[in-house]
């Protein structure tokens, strides 16, 4: 068995988180937003820029006739929405060519990020939940784990995994007996040495398997673990591992999830997706997959 | 080059077109292969005339419009009471005939533990056969359940179908 750390001071390039994330992060944790700073984010990156103006111009938010340009853009959008097209653009980075360790596309992996992002939003939204924004970006990180996952073990992922798959057993249950770890506890474990909060790294670690009792218990980890659910209804970054998660029962009664709403917040984070997608002119092939 | 509708998003990469989810691809030349990935509880149906060599594949996602109307307008793939009719009235519109149509589904998997609450896989493929009974239309083969993620593959030069899992691949129905 190998340990986490040794992993992690063993990968020469960890996945590095943008600078422009941790700002926004702690302008997330912290509850402030502030414009100006966003601002100078914001000019110091051409493809940030460009996605602004393309959102700030689009049939949501813009105006028939008139053209915003990038100071006017950045007024218009507001602190949060600028907050969520950087954490966008920069996670994209850091996940869209990853995942070939778990079968997935270029591209997938990334999809599957941003798709956890939006059904967390999704859900904290109906059920009120005052950290929407702390959903998004979790939802937006859950899966870095499986980032070092793929640099460290690359295309023998599947034959070291392949081993210890059981149909009865979930894919994280698997990683632990291949590993002794998972992409979860990795993930964890990552975000902390990237300085992210405590509450952060633990929504990361936590987010198949949710805690039920209190203290442990948090609701932003339920809607996480929850939205991890509803992206693979949605298709989005399905590899080697399958549907082999569980949704946890007190997360399903917690919230209140039945079918009806399940499937609502399936096809709206699909559907956004792709209005992002479209928004942002990604390259990505279209299709994740194994 | 295969009709493209303002609804369709599928992609090509040297004679692979690729269907992504909650879309469709129709196509009537031989030379290409119709491919779509990461199949969970989402169902990939093809269809395949080999007299006209027309065929097709649908990514769907879930089971009814109903559950969202506005998106099953904008979006008809996404949804198996939508995306079927338009799979089939596309493959009609390029010269397939229904009594010639070899049709294969696969994925509708299920995440584990789900005992009976959600159910998307299962009532994904409910609903596919429903919609086929009231057609008269018959499965040639299928592939579907469990929890895995499945890739289907539709060979538009003989109809050859596979799916792959895990890198291991198998034929579900060829000539």
């Amino acid at each position: 068995m190998v340990d986490i750390d040794q992993i992690l001071d063993k990968i020469d390039r960890l996945p590095a988180l943008p600078s422009s994330v941790v700002r926004v992060t702690d302008m997330l944790t912290s509850g402030t937003t502030d414009l100006g700073e966003i601002e100078q984010i914001v000019r110091h990156d051409e493809a940030l820029s460009m996605a602004i103006l393309r959102q700030a111009n689009s049939a949501r938010y813009g105006r028939p006739g008139r053209m915003f340009d990038l100071k006017q853009s950045i007024v218009r959008l507001g602190g949060k929405v600028l907050m969520k097209i950087v954490l966008e653009q920069q996670a994209s980075a850091m996940f869209v060519r990853a995942g070939a360790a778990y079968g997935l596309r270029r591209g997938a992996l990334w999809r599957g990020a941003l798709g956890g992002a939006l059904a967390a939003d999704q859900i904290a939204r109906t059920h009120g939940f005052a950290d929407k924004d702390l959903c998004f970006l979790c939802g937006l990180l859950r899966d870095v784990g499986k980032l070092v996952m793929d640099m460290h073990f690359g295309s023998e992922y599947l034959s070291l995994i392949s081993k210890h798959m059981r149909p009865e057993g979930t894919f994280v249950e698997c990683e632990r007996e291949a590993f002794g770890f998972d992409h979860a506890q990795i993930g964890g474990e990552l975000a902390g040495r990237w300085g992210l909060p405590e509450r952060i790294c633990k929504t990361i670690r936590f987010h198949h398997e949710p805690p039920a009792e209190a203290p442990e218990h948090d609701l932003l980890v339920d809607i996480v673990h929850a939205a991890d659910i509803i992206c693979l209804w949605a298709g989005l970054a399905i590899g080697y591992d399958g549907l082999q998660y569980k949704l946890a029962p007190h997360v399903r009664d917690g919230l209140g999830l039945d079918r009806r709403e399940a499937e609502l917040d399936v096809s709206l984070t699909w559907c956004r997706l792709r209005e992002i997608e479209e928004s942002m002119e990604s390259a990505l092939v279209q299709g994740d997959g194994s | 080059m295969p009709p493209s509708p303002t609804t369709y998003r599928s992609t090509e990469v040297v004679g692979r077109i690729v269907v992504g989810v909650a879309d469709i691809a129709l196509c009537d030349d031989p030379s290409r292969t119709l491919v779509t990935y990461a199949l969970g509880s989402c169902i990939g149906v093809s269809i395949y005339d080999p007299v006209a060599r027309v065929g097709g594949l649908l990514h769907f996602m879930l089971p009814e419009s109903k559950i969202n109307t506005e998106k099953a307008g904008q979006s008809p793939a996404m949804f198996a009471d939508t995306g079927v009719p338009l799979l089939f009235k596309g493959a009609y519109e390029l010269g397939a005939k229904k009594e010639r149509l070899i049709v294969i589904a696969a994925g509708g998997a299920e995440v584990l533990a789900d005992d009976g609450h959600f159910k998307v896989g299962s009532r994904n493929r409910t609903m596919l056969r429903k919609l086929f009974w009231k057609n008269n239309i018959l499965l040639s083969a299928d592939d579907t359940g469990g929890s895995i993620s499945r890739t289907m593959i539709l060979k538009m030069s003989d109809g050859e179908v596979t799916v792959r899992s895990k890198g291991k691949e198998r034929t579900l129905w060829s000539t």
